[in-house]
């Protein structure tokens, strides 16, 4: 396997991952603009308006008969957080040629529908359709809605709007619920021509042969835009810590509460600076073998889960966990002595070892997924250099104790969050 | 060791191999992949609360009795297995399900190691009654999570009114009361009837030497007499309690799940039925089908959209869920859509376009090595080759399709609905 950037236009990039094990060709760009509360819900559904309908694919209908007979090719799109920035993807997976049972040039058709996709969407005067924007903005509505029927979901959520206040990070990555019902068809097309000109862009492209002049093509279509003044992916804001903890307590009809508590890391930033990082919040609460699962819940039974994980280039650390009502104190203290025996060098040699050969099997696996590779490419734009999975294995190997020790001293407790049960008064 | 190598026209093979205890084993290697997925499973879920072996009595368990084994049979005398999985870095699972339990792990180093803890482990059972006590206030959570949770109580308020009788209608987890009832004698005795190897399958795919794990396996099976298992059998009327169901929860858009209840004469369906039902499903509703685009037109479904072909021993279903601010008329339509197919017949364009899409599907299985161990269990489970989709789908005809559409029956369907509280939260 290989890994080949190259420069296509102006803070446009594209990556080929060279991989003959897989059976598909798959195609994706990411787009990063900052992540701002008063765009973040326009941008975050240009992704799923640009995936339903195209010039050439007025409708959706039309659009997946093709997708279908291009032997299920997917289309896929999303909106992220990545740090400070705000990353929409769209994206295509098709099988190879050698596979179509009537010779056909898939990968070819593919490439051309995304490009499509992308560069040629469904415009009428100066505008996206109504009917369509309205289709998506109900959509989105209802998903933005749905995540409060997930409680872990929701609970995170809050977590980080409590957190971060009238930052642009607490902005949830869709937007909120009325910041999508005033987008209309001509905001939404001066965004679209704002994430081609503003946006920096990766393409990655997993496959065993990279399809003929695609770059090329990529780089014809972007010359349209006005590229002079791109996005600056190394720009997040590290999370600053609070002199007074924040206590917050909301109640719902729900028969389990859910606990998430906050914390500042004076450590943040790219994989390059931030190994030790990624190992303490493994050691406190990734695998079974670690603090929070062993101890938490399993030793003391409070919680049914109880997870932590870390958004590294933001220097925060969180932890999510399932507790009876009665139990969220105990469970909330329970969860800080076990920070603190980190905190005070208390690691053994079992979770040392446990927590680095965890992480370096998971990383040596991410190359058997192209989703895997696509996702890893992705969320490192903030990285100087490409970054590859064995890379940071070997990163995550030369963590000493010491680094962990000293890593685990800099996080501050900032919010604890509950979403309580009604009827039992804690 | 009984071998059958079995090879697809795409290039793919894979060998089936089966132990003088009656375990099967089904081993594709994937020397270009870094990781590999193995999986040792039983066949035996939650529906399998009434048995008998070799001949004895009919025993009957309480509900949730094989989650709750699956959780326990991680111990062992001297610490856990999840423990003895951290030496070596493995990321290790289990699940049960309606029809079976499977452990599992995948890595991408040390897989020899992490298969002897995978045999190891589901060979030796530690019951104590102070384990098994404070598993119930674990698993006593776990149920409560399930019941806040929308998505899983649309499915079994579904369930409950489609299947009178049939174990199927269960909770996986049981409930707090029926794992109560749970003890380690009881435990053992569903033990020694399940965890039988002729009742057990391992499924491996990855970067592995299929010789090398049949004569670890081999050394590693311990030696036990076949049992006979007898399962309960459970008279299951083709009609159904109530065709509508709803309860409130927190959620804010009404969540739905429309099933319609198959008639069948026989437990399992066969590897046709279930391709042809995929492509009828295809065509009822998917996304490149006249219906998916008068639904989403009408505001009336969202992108949660789905349809299931719901079906293992004694019971099948065709279920469509989703959230919609209107189930019922969601529920009319996909009835009017079967009706329209039923009058008119199935469209060819469609048709041939639906049939690209599931074989493009099947091709792309191949690439996930988790994805192989998956089909693996299936095929273990139904005992069909895993090539055999792939045959399938190329002769399928849209004759066999259509005559699929007479197993949709109108008067035996049952739409369940999660509603949003009549009160909401409050800060």
């Amino acid at each position: 396997m290989s890994c080949k950037l190259t420069q296509i236009e102006n803070g446009v990039e594209g990556i080929f991952v060279k991989n003959e094990r897989f059976s598909t060709t798959l195609i994706s760009f990411h787009f990063y603009l900052p992540l701002k509360k008063e765009t973040a819900a326009g941008y975050s559904l240009l992704p799923f308006l640009m995936t339903t309908c195209s010039e050439k694919y007025p409708d959706f209908s039309k659009l997946n008969y093709k997708l279908s007979k291009l032997y299920g090719a997917s289309l896929e799109a999303s909106a992220e957080k990545v740090g400070d920035l705000q990353s929409l993807k769209i994206a295509v997976s098709v099988i190879d040629d050698k596979y179509a049972l009537d010779g056909e040039a898939l990968c070819e058709q593919a490439c051309e529908l995304l490009l499509r996709l992308i560069f040629a969407p469904k415009v009428e005067n100066g505008e996206f359709a109504k009917e369509d924007v309205e289709r998506e903005k109900r959509k989105a509505i209802e998903h933005i809605r749905g995540e409060f029927a997930e409680k872990r979901v929701y609970a995170r959520k809050r977590l980080i709007e409590e957190m971060y206040g009238d930052d642009d990070f607490a902005t949830p990555k869709c937007g909120t619920e009325e910041q999508v019902a005033e987008l209309d068809g001509k905001a939404l097309y001066e965004m679209w021509k704002t994430l081609l000109s503003k946006a920096f862009v990766r393409v990655n492209v997993i496959s065993s042969n990279l399809p003929n002049g695609l770059f090329e093509k990529i780089g014809e279509h972007f010359a349209a835009f006005d590229r002079t003044d791109i996005t600056d992916r190394f720009a997040h804001r590290p999370t600053a810590p609070r002199s007074e903890v924040k206590e917050v307590t909301e109640r719902m009809d729900l028969s389990q509460g859910k606990l998430s508590i906050g914390f500042s890391c004076d450590t943040s930033g790219d994989d390059y600076a931030t190994g030790a990082l990624a190992v303490m919040c493994d050691i406190l609460g990734g695998g079974p073998y670690s603090k929070l699962f062993s101890n938490v819940r399993e030793k003391m039974s409070l919680c049914y889960y109880c997870s932590s994980s870390a958004i590294r280039i933001k220097g925060l650390l969180t932890v999510d966990s399932g507790v009876e009502s009665q139990n969220a104190e105990t469970a909330k203290n329970a969860i800080l002595d076990q920070l603190n025996a980190i905190k005070n060098g208390e690691i053994s040699d079992f979770e040392f070892s446990s927590s680095k050969k965890s992480l370096t099997d998971g990383l040596c696996t991410v190359n058997d997924s192209q989703a895997g590779i696509d996702a890893w490419y992705a969320t490192r734009i903030s990285n100087r250099n490409l970054m590859s999975p064995e890379d940071f294995a070997k990163t995550i190997e030369n963590v000493t104790r010491e680094n962990i020790i000293a890593t685990a001293n800099g996080i501050k407790l900032h919010t604890v969050y509950r979403l309580l049960p009604k009827e039992v008064k804690a | 060791m009984k071998k059958t190598v079995f090879e697809s026209p795409i290039g793919q093979s894979y060998i089936k191999a089966v132990h003088p205890s009656g375990l099967e084993i089904y081993i594709m290697e994937k020397p270009q992949h870094t990781s590999a997925y193995a999986l040792f499973g039983t066949r035996y879920g939650s529906i399998d609360t009434k048995f008998s072996k070799n001949g004895e009595a009919v025993t009957e368990v309480p509900e949730g009795i094989a989650h709750f084994l699956e959780h326990k049979l991680f111990e062992s005398e001297d610490g856990d297995a999840f423990t003895r999985y951290a030496e070596t870095g493995a990321y290790a699972n289990a699940y049960t399900s309606f029809d079976r339990t499977c452990y599992l792990f995948s890595c991408s180093n040390r897989f020899y190691e992490n298969l002897a803890i995978l045999l190891d482990f589901v060979q030796s059972p530690y019951f104590t009654a102070e384990t098994v006590q404070k598993e119930q206030g674990i698993i006593g959570q776990e149920i409560k999570m399930y019941d806040d949770s929308p998505s899983w109580c649309v499915m079994f308020n579904m369930l409950r009114e489609m299947y009178q009788s049939h174990p199927v209608r269960i909770d996986i987890a049981g409930t707090v009361d029926s794992i109560a009832q749970i003890d380690d004698k009881l435990l053992y005795r569903c033990y020694d009837t399940f965890y039988n190897p002729a009742n057990m399958f391992i499924c491996i795919a990855g970067n592995v030497d299929a010789e090398r794990i049949l004569t670890q396996i081999n050394e590693s099976i311990k030696d036990k007499p076949p049992v006979t298992i007898e399962r309960g059998e459970f008279t299951e009327e083709h009609s159904v309690a109530k065709s509508y169901v709803e309860q409130e929860l927190d959620v804010a858009l009404p969540m739905f799940c429309f099933g319609y209840k198959q008639k069948i004469e026989t437990p399992i369906r066969s590897l046709k039925t279930r391709i042809c039902v995929s492509l009828l499903l295809e065509l009822i509703c998917g996304e490149a089908s006249p219906l998916f685009a008068k639904l989403i037109r009408e505001g009336l479904i969202n992108d949660e959209f789905d349809s299931e072909y719901f079906c293992g021993h004694g019971y099948a279903s065709f279920i469509f869920e989703g959230e919609s601010s209107n189930p019922e008329r969601v529920a009319e339509e996909i009835k009017a859509e079967i009706k329209r197919l039923k009058a008119d017949g199935i469209d060819k364009k469609l048709f041939s376009a639906a049939k690209c899409s599931l074989y493009g599907e099947a091709i792309r299985r191949f690439d996930s090595v988790d994805a192989i161990a998956m089909q693996f269990v299936e095929c273990a489970m139904t005992d069909y080759n895993l090539f055999d989709e792939l045959k399938l789908l190329k002769t399928v005809t849209i004759e066999d399709v259509t005559k699929r559409l007479a197993l949709f029956d109108d008067d035996c369907t049952v739409l369940s609905v999660i509603k949003p509280r009549q009160t909401g939260g409050e800060a």
